[in-house]
């Protein structure tokens, strides 16, 4: 079986590497080891999204019984989406789930990733907090996935206001990633975000 | 759909969460993988009345069975992996077609003609190429076998490596998906809640391991060309088992028992 696997993920890392996604610089895929079962994604984040221009790593991972299961996937870039963990980087996706289908690919499982980058689906949440704050205050999520995307994926948009409150709260001795965790999770507001962190 | 457990994961603490849904597919592996530890792909032709031994203290099955057994003699198990269907199917389908070779050779043919159909449906010309391939390569494998017997036994070895087995039940669930998406008008007035027939087919029909219905049966026997008799055997009441034809009014090549939630393959008396 494990050969199977590794045939088929040969198979699709040509199909990948030739993709027209790739040429766009979209997508991209790595190996990792010699054995085909471990592999680095890429995914750029898409236009008019708060990701746009924030490149986003992924950990994959084929497992022996490849492609009748699903690859492991999940996100190695720090990202503020509702179908992702803030904490871990696991995915809450269909088709990385009982929706996978043998005739999917890794190409597909990056494309659908993107997708999901592009139309969160907040009320099948993997990240409660980040998709209570997408449905209640759009806005702010708007701000913050984008201050994520400066911060962890490279983005260009660089927010001056979340930065300097991160900077008051550093300043208090609290650690950057936990004062931008604290902060995102209340809006930005500053005084809440001490208090939980104090409390 | 991943809802049976959610994983809210709170930002505000730093101890990364077990992923809830991760253990759920974990445990449900495990399960899977000792089931299939236990019983074969496709098993051995046994003698129908050795189906008694498992009702011993149930007579209406008992009962049942003894009626099966004056229109059948024999069974072959397949693993109840939720493919049990399109096992059974595509394995009692080419092996009655290798007593009839003529009916095989056509057969042949129309499956050399198949990946073009699924690529103009939309699929993916290099995933369908991957099952095609190993499809038409069983297929030509045992055809290619000049004594009837040796190619059945073939069959059985084939159908009975992992690989190459779930090569077919993938191929046969790209068929029957591309058959409901090209006949969708007719299937969409079948399919229960309000999901388009691509919807169902990427939900219920591509994915392995998903468990087969009518609407999978009737789409799979029309993109093979054939028919299918299904013994319904339950504890309903009554001492004779139901029959059903599918599609309805056709001669039907294969035979399944369908015990609830699985599928046997039958051998006429």
């Amino acid at each position: 079986m494990a050969n199977i696997a590794a045939q088929r993920i040969k198979r699709e890392f040509k199909e990948v590497i030739k993709s027209e996604e790739v040429a766009k610089c979209a997508i991209r895929v790595e190996l990792l080891n010699d054995c085909y079962t471990e592999l680095r994604g890429e995914i750029a984040g898409p236009p008019d999204t708060p990701y746009e221009g924030g490149t986003f790593v992924l950990d994959i991972k084929v497992p022996e019984t490849y492609p009748f299961n699903p690859p492991k996937v999940k996100f190695l870039t720090k990202i503020w989406h509702p179908n992702i963990s803030s904490v871990t980087g696991a995915i809450c996706l269909d088709i990385l789930k009982d929706q996978w289908a043998a005739a999917m690919t890794l190409r597909t499982v990056l494309l659908s990733l993107q997708a999901l980058l592009s139309a969160a689906e907040p009320d099948d949440p993997q990240d409660a907090v980040v998709a209570k704050q997408y449905k209640e205050n759009n806005e702010m999520f708007q701000i913050t996935a984008r201050h994520w995307t400066n911060v962890y994926a490279g983005g260009p948009n660089v927010n001056k206001d979340c930065d300097d409150k991160i900077k008051t709260l550093a300043d208090m001795g609290v650690e950057e990633h936990q004062a931008r965790v604290a902060l995102s999770s209340y809006d930005w507001e500053l005084q809440r975000a001490t208090e939980q962190l104090f409390s | 759909m991943g809802d049976e457990a959610k994983n809210s994961s709170t930002t505000t603490e730093d101890v990364p969460q077990l992923n809830q849904d991760e253990l759920i597919m974990a445990q449900q592996r495990q399960i899977e993988k000792e089931i299939s530890e236990s019983i074969p792909l496709v098993g051995e032709l046994e003698s129908i009345l050795l189906l008694e031994h498992e009702y011993s203290n149930d007579t209406v099955y008992q009962e049942k069975v003894r009626n099966l057994s004056l229109k059948y003699s024999s069974i072959r198990r397949t693993r109840p992996d939720g493919n049990c269907f399109f096992r059974a199917f595509s394995f009692a389908y080419i092996e009655r077609l290798l007593d009839k070779k003529e009916e095989f050779k056509a057969f042949y043919q129309k499956a050399e003609k198949s990946k073009d159909v699924l690529v103009e449906l939309g699929f993916q010309q290099f995933t369908v190429e991957d099952f095609y391939d190993t499809y038409l390569d069983v297929l030509k494998r045992v055809g290619d076998i000049e004594n009837t017997e040796e190619a059945k036994a073939e069959l059985y070895t084939l159908f009975n490596d992992q690989g190459y087995s779930d090569y077919m039940v993938v191929y046969l669930r790209l068929l029957t998906s591309g058959q409901l998406q090209k006949e969708k008008d007719f299937y969409s007035c079948f399919i229960e809640g309000h999901r388009t027939v691509e919807d169902f087919c990427h939900q219920e029909v591509e994915p392995m391991y998903k468990e087969s219905d009518h609407i999978h049966i009737i789409a799979a026997c029309a993109a093979l060309g054939t028919g299918v008799r299904v013994i319904y055997m339950d504890r309903g009441t009554g001492k004779a088992v139901t029959e059903h034809d599918l599609p309805e009014g056709c001669i039907p090549s294969v035979h399944l028992l369908y015990r609830p939630g699985h599928y046997d393959i039958l051998y006429p008396v």
